[in-house]
C-alpha cells in the first residue's frame, strides 16, 4: 500500500470512526433526550366523577391522558371509552389531588363516547409548578353529565 | 292523636306492636329502579288527598328508594324492609312529621338534589299507605302529627315471598362433649391462649390477630387446600369464628350461633336467639362453660357452650329507642364487656360501654361515651342540651391489658356527621367521641383518653380495634381509623407517641408531631349546609372494621387499607326530640395517585412507623389481616380471592377463589397437631362494601353465598 493509499485509507477509517462516534453521540444524545422526556412525563388515569348508587350507571367510562413537557410546552395525548354519552368538552383544571379547581386550558376531545384527547398548551410558570405538584387534572364533560363525567389527576411518571 | 277515619277498618295496632323489639333503619343507599311498584296494601275504597299523595309517592319511592328497600318495601341485601311489624314497631308511636324529617335529612345518602319537600311527603305517604295507615284523608304536611299506629288498621307484612316463622332457641341439639371433652375456660386460658385455639375476637386480649402456629409457612403455603366448607345463614356478615379445643363457635346473621366440629365441619348444635333478621354480628365470646352473645337488638345472652341451651339473658339497652349491637363482647376478669351502636337519635339515653357479671348477666358498670353538660368534658358540646348530644358509638370490640386492668376502646364520631348539621362548630370537640378511652375494668371509670379527631366532620371515625404492643420496655397502644392514620400512644398514660399516614389524606393540613393534634382544612372547618366538600379518604375508611394484625416476629403492624375519596354535603337537622340521624349527602370516587387500586395491605415498623412494604390491587380487601408464626399474613378481597402473603416482604405466595366476596376475620387453629386456616365469605359490610360497589363496578360476585371455608395442608 502506497503512502497515499494508506493516508486515504486512514482518512476513510478516521472518517468512518468519526461518523460512528457522531452516530453514537447522536444516539446517546437522543437516549438522554428520551430520558429527559421521561422525566418530564406525566400520566392521569381517567375514572368516573364522584358517583353514588343512583348515578353509577350514568357516570361511566375510563381513560388515560399522557403528558410530555418540553420547557413550558405541554403536549397531551389520551384516549377514553365507555362514557354514558358523547364528550362535549375537555379541560385541564388546577386543583390539588381530590380538590376541584378552575379551568386552566381546553383540550380537544372526540365528540363520541369513545375517543381521543389532544392538546398543546403553553403553561405559565405557575401552572408548570402546579403540574409538578400534582395540582393539574384532566376532566371530560359529556352531553348527559355537563358538570363532568371522567376525571384524573396528572402525576409524574416514574 | 287519632285522625278521623274514612273507612271501616277501625282496629289499631299500637299496643300490639310495642311489645317486641326489632329495630328498623333506613340505609345508606338509593338507586334507580325500573320495576313498577306492586303495592299489596288493601285497595282504598275511594280516593282522597292522602291516597293521591301516596300514589304519587309510589313513583318517587320507586325512583329513589326501591333499589335498596325493595319495590314493595320488602327490603333487599342493601337495605332493610320498611313494612310490616318491624316498621310499625319502630315508627308506630311516632308521627308522620318525624318520619318525613328523618327521611329528608338522611335519604337517599347519595344526595337529594331534585327531591322536593312535596316529593318527600309523597314518599312518606306511600310508606304509611303501604303499611296500612288508612284512617286519614288529608294529605300529609311537614307538621302532620298524628300517631302512626293509631291510624293503621292492619299489619301489612308485604314481603314478596311468604316465609315460615323463624325458629327460636335450639334447632339442632347436640353436645360438644361427644366430640371433644369440654374444659371450662378460665381467665388464665384467655390471658395466654393455647396455640391451638382462637378463643376470642383477634385471638388474644392484645388484639394481635396473630397465631403462633407455624406448620403452614412460607415454604409450603402454596399447597394449601380446602378441607371443608359450611354454608351459613344469609344476611350481612363480618364474622370472626371462635375456636376452642377443636370446636368452632360461629356467629351467623340473624343472631344464630352454631357449634361445628372443626375437623369435619359437622354441625353439633344451633341456637336462634332472634330476632331473625339479616343484620350483622361480628363476634361472640367464650368464658367458663358459656358462649356469650350480644344480639342485634341489644340483648346479652349466655348459652351453655356444650349444648347451646340458654343460661341467662339481660337487656343491654332499649332497642325500641334505636340501640343495637353489631359487635359482641370480650370477657375480662370475669366481666362481659361490650359496646353499643345505634346512638344517632336525639333521645335521653346516650351510648355507653357496659360490663356484666359473666355468670349472671348482672350489670356491673357503664361508661358513657357522651359527656353531659354537668360532667367532665361536658363543656365540649357547645350549648347543646344533653338530649341533642349524639354519636360516640362503640361498635367495634375493645382489647384488654390484664396487668393494668384497663380495657381499651375506640369511640365513633359525633352525630350528625357535619358540625353545622349538629348545630355545633369545628371548635366543639364533643368528648368522648372519636377517641381512645382506657377504662378501669373494676369500676368502669375513665383512666385516660386521647381524642384523635375532635369535632369530626366527614363521617370518618376512629372506633376500630386497639392493638396492644410491648416494645423495648414501652407499653403501647396502636389504632388506625378511617383517616388512614396509624396512631401510637403510651397505653399506661395515654401520651401521644407518633403517627403514620398509611394512605393519602387531605382532610388535615397539619398533624402536630408532638401532640398529635390535627388541623382540618379550612373549607372543611367552615362547611355549610348543602355545600359540597371533597376529601380523602372516604367513609369506606382508609381503614374500617377489618382488624389489622401485629406480626411480632418482624415488629410489623400489617393493616388492610382502602383508597377512595368522597364529596360530602351536610343536610339540615332540626333539634327535635326523637330526630337526629347522620344527615349528609355523599358521592364517591377513586383516590388520585393510586392508579385505581382500591385495596392496599400496608406493613409498618412499629418502632420507626415507616412503611416497610405494601401490596396494592384494584379489588378492595374485605377481611381483617391475620398473621402467623409461619411468617404468613392472610387476607380476602371483594373479587372472591383469599390470599397468603409473606408477612416480612408482602410477596404473594398463594391465592384461591371462593364462592363470593371474602369477608370477615380469618383465624387459625390446630386439632390433633394439624393446623387449619379458616375464613368466611359474606355479603353486606357497610361502607367498605357500598363504596367499591359504585367505583369498581366491573367487579362482579354473587350477592349471596355466606360460608365458612377451612383450609389445611394435604397429608398432615
Amino acid at each position: 500500500m502506497t503512502p497515499a493509499k494508506l493516508v486515504n485509507t486512514l482518512r476513510r477509517v478516521f472518517s468512518l470512526c468519526f461518523s460512528l462516534a457522531i452516530l453514537v453521540c447522536v444516539i446517546s444524545f437522543n437516549q438522554n433526550t428520551a430520558r429527559a422526556a421521561e422525566a418530564n412525563g406525566f400520566r392521569a388515569r381517567l375514572s368516573p366523577m364522584p358517583t353514588t348508587p343512583q348515578t353509577k350507571n350514568t357516570i361511566t367510562g375510563s381513560g388515560e391522558a399522557l403528558v410530555s413537557l418540553t420547557g413550558n410546552t405541554l403536549t397531551l395525548t389520551g384516549a377514553f371509552a365507555g362514557m354514558s354519552s358523547v364528550a362535549t368538552m375537555a379541560h385541564i383544571h388546577n386543583g390539588p389531588p381530590a380538590q376541584p379547581g378552575p379551568v386552566v386550558a381546553a383540550l380537544t376531545a372526540t365528540e363520541a363516547t369513545d375517543g381521543e384527547l389532544t392538546a398543546k398548551i403553553e403553561l405559565t410558570d405557575e401552572q408548570l409548578m402546579a403540574l409538578k405538584e400534582n395540582a393539574l387534572y384532566v376532566q371530560i364533560h359529556s352531553a348527559t353529565n355537563p358538570a363532568g363525567e371522567l376525571r384524573g389527576w396528572l402525576f409524574a411518571q416514574p | 292523636m287519632k285522625m278521623q277515619k274514612s273507612r271501616l277498618r277501625p282496629l289499631t295496632l299500637r299496643n300490639a306492636l310495642l311489645s317486641a323489639a326489632v329495630a328498623l333503619g333506613l340505609v345508606a343507599c338509593g338507586q334507580e329502579s325500573t320495576q313498577a311498584p306492586t303495592s299489596t296494601a288493601t285497595p282504598t275504597a275511594m280516593t282522597s288527598a292522602f291516597s293521591d299523595q301516596a300514589a304519587l309517592g309510589a313513583g318517587k319511592f320507586a325512583a329513589n328508594c326501591a333499589a335498596c328497600h325493595g319495590v314493595n318495601l320488602e327490603g333487599t341485601t342493601l337495605g332493610p324492609l320498611l313494612s310490616g311489624r318491624p316498621f310499625l314497631q319502630r315508627w308506630g308511636d311516632r308521627t308522620p312529621s318525624l318520619l318525613f324529617s328523618n327521611i329528608k335529612a338522611n335519604m337517599p345518602p347519595g344526595g337529594n338534589e331534585g327531591i322536593s319537600d312535596a316529593d318527600y311527603l309523597a314518599i312518606t305517604a306511600h310508606i304509611l299507605d303501604t303499611n296500612g295507615v288508612d284512617a286519614i284523608t288529608a294529605a300529609l304536611t311537614a307538621s302532620t302529627d298524628f300517631t302512626i299506629a293509631d291510624n293503621a288498621s292492619e299489619l301489612v307484612a308485604n314481603r314478596q315471598r311468604s316465609e315460615p316463622p323463624a325458629p327460636e332457641g335450639i334447632t339442632v341439639a347436640g353436645n360438644v362433649d361427644d366430640y371433644s371433652p369440654f374444659v371450662p375456660v378460665t381467665d388464665a386460658m384467655l390471658e395466654a391462649p393455647d396455640p391451638a385455639d382462637w378463643p376470642m375476637i383477634r385471638r388474644s386480649y392484645d388484639a394481635h390477630s396473630f397465631s403462633p402456629l407455624d406448620q403452614i409457612n412460607t415454604a409450603n403455603v402454596d399447597s394449601l387446600s380446602l378441607e371443608w366448607v359450611w354454608n351459613m345463614h344469609e344476611g350481612d356478615s363480618e364474622p370472626s369464628p371462635l375456636v376452642y379445643k377443636g370446636i368452632i363457635y360461629l356467629i351467623n346473621p340473624g343472631n344464630v350461633i352454631q357449634a361445628l366440629d372443626g375437623k369435619t365441619g359437622e354441625l353439633i348444635w344451633e341456637n336462634w336467639a332472634g330476632p331473625a333478621n339479616r343484620q350483622d354480628m361480628r363476634n361472640i365470646a367464650i368464658y367458663n362453660d358459656k358462649i356469650i352473645q350480644a344480639t342485634t337488638d341489644a340483648r346479652l345472652i349466655a348459652l351453655d357452650a356444650r349444648t347451646g341451651e340458654q343460661v341467662w339473658e339481660t337487656a343491654v339497652a332499649d332497642n325500641t329507642q334505636g340501640f343495637e349491637n353489631s359487635s359482641g363482647p370480650i370477657v375480662a376478669d370475669g366481666r362481659v364487656i361490650l359496646g353499643l351502636a345505634g346512638c344517632a337519635r336525639y333521645i335521653k339515653d346516650d351510648c355507653y360501654i357496659s360490663a356484666h357479671d359473666a355468670n349472671t348477666g348482672e350489670l356491673a358498670w357503664r361508661f358513657n361515651t357522651i359527656a353531659k353538660a354537668n360532667e367532665p368534658g361536658g363543656d365540649t358540646w357547645g350549648e347543646l342540651d344533653d338530649i341533642f348530644r349524639a354519636g360516640g358509638e362503640t361498635w367495634i370490640t375493645g382489647s384488654y391489658d390484664p396487668d393494668l386492668k384497663l380495657t381499651y376502646w375506640g369511640t365513633a364520631q359525633q352525630k350528625p356527621w357535619v358540625p353545622v348539621s349538629r348545630h355545633l362548630t369545628i371548635n366543639d370537640e364533643g368528648l368522648f367521641t372519636n377517641s381512645t378511652v382506657a377504662i378501669n375494668t373494676d369500676d368502669g371509670t375513665l383512666n385516660w383518653h386521647f381524642q384523635h379527631v375532635p369535632a369530626e366532620a366527614l363521617d370518618l371515625d376512629e372506633v376500630f380495634e386497639r392493638v396492644l404492643v410491648n416494645r423495648g420496655g414501652e407499653k403501647l397502644v396502636f389504632s388506625l381509623g378511617k383517616y388512614g392514620i396509624l396512631w401510637k400512644s403510651d397505653r399506661v398514660t395515654g401520651e401521644f407517641k407518633g403517627y403514620k399516614e398509611t394512605v393519602f389524606q387531605n382532610a388535615f393540613t397539619d398533624i402536630d408531631a408532638v401532640t398529635g393534634r390535627v388541623t382540618y382544612r379550612e373549607d372543611i372547618q367552615n362547611a355549610k349546609l348543602n355545600e359540597w366538600t371533597s376529601a380523602c379518604p372516604s367513609s369506606a375508611g382508609g381503614k374500617d372494621w377489618h382488624s389489622m394484625t401485629y406480626h411480632e416476629p418482624s415488629g410489623l403492624m400489617i393493616a388492610p387499607l382502602s383508597q377512595t375519596c368522597l364529596e360530602n354535603a351536610a343536610r339540615e337537622v332540626a333539634l327535635v326530640q326523637g330526630g337526629g340521624g347522620l344527615a349528609a349527602s355523599r358521592k364517591f370516587f377513586e383516590m388520585p395517585g393510586t392508579d385505581g387500586n382500591l385495596g392496599k395491605i400496608g406493613a409498618y415498623n412499629v418502632d420507626t412507623m415507616e412503611e416497610v412494604w405494601s401490596h396494592q390491587q384494584r379489588a378492595s380487601f374485605h377481611t381483617g389481616t391475620m398473621s402467623t408464626a409461619g411468617d404468613l399474613v392472610f387476607v380476602g378481597d371483594l373479587d372472591r380471592r383469599f390470599k397468603a402473603l409473606n408477612a416480612r416482604t408482602g410477596k404473594l405466595l398463594w391465592e384461591t377463589r371462593l364462592g363470593t366476596s371474602v369477608q370477615g376475620h380469618p383465624v387459625s387453629f390446630a386439632i390433633d397437631g394439624k393446623q387449619y386456616i379458616a375464613v368466611t365469605s359474606a355479603v353486606g359490610g357497610t361502607s367498605p362494601r357500598t363504596v367499591p360497589d359504585v367505583i369498581a363496578t366491573e367487579i362482579t360476585y354473587p350477592r349471596w353465598g355466606n360460608a365458612l371455608y377451612v383450609f389445611s395442608l394435604p397429608g398432615n
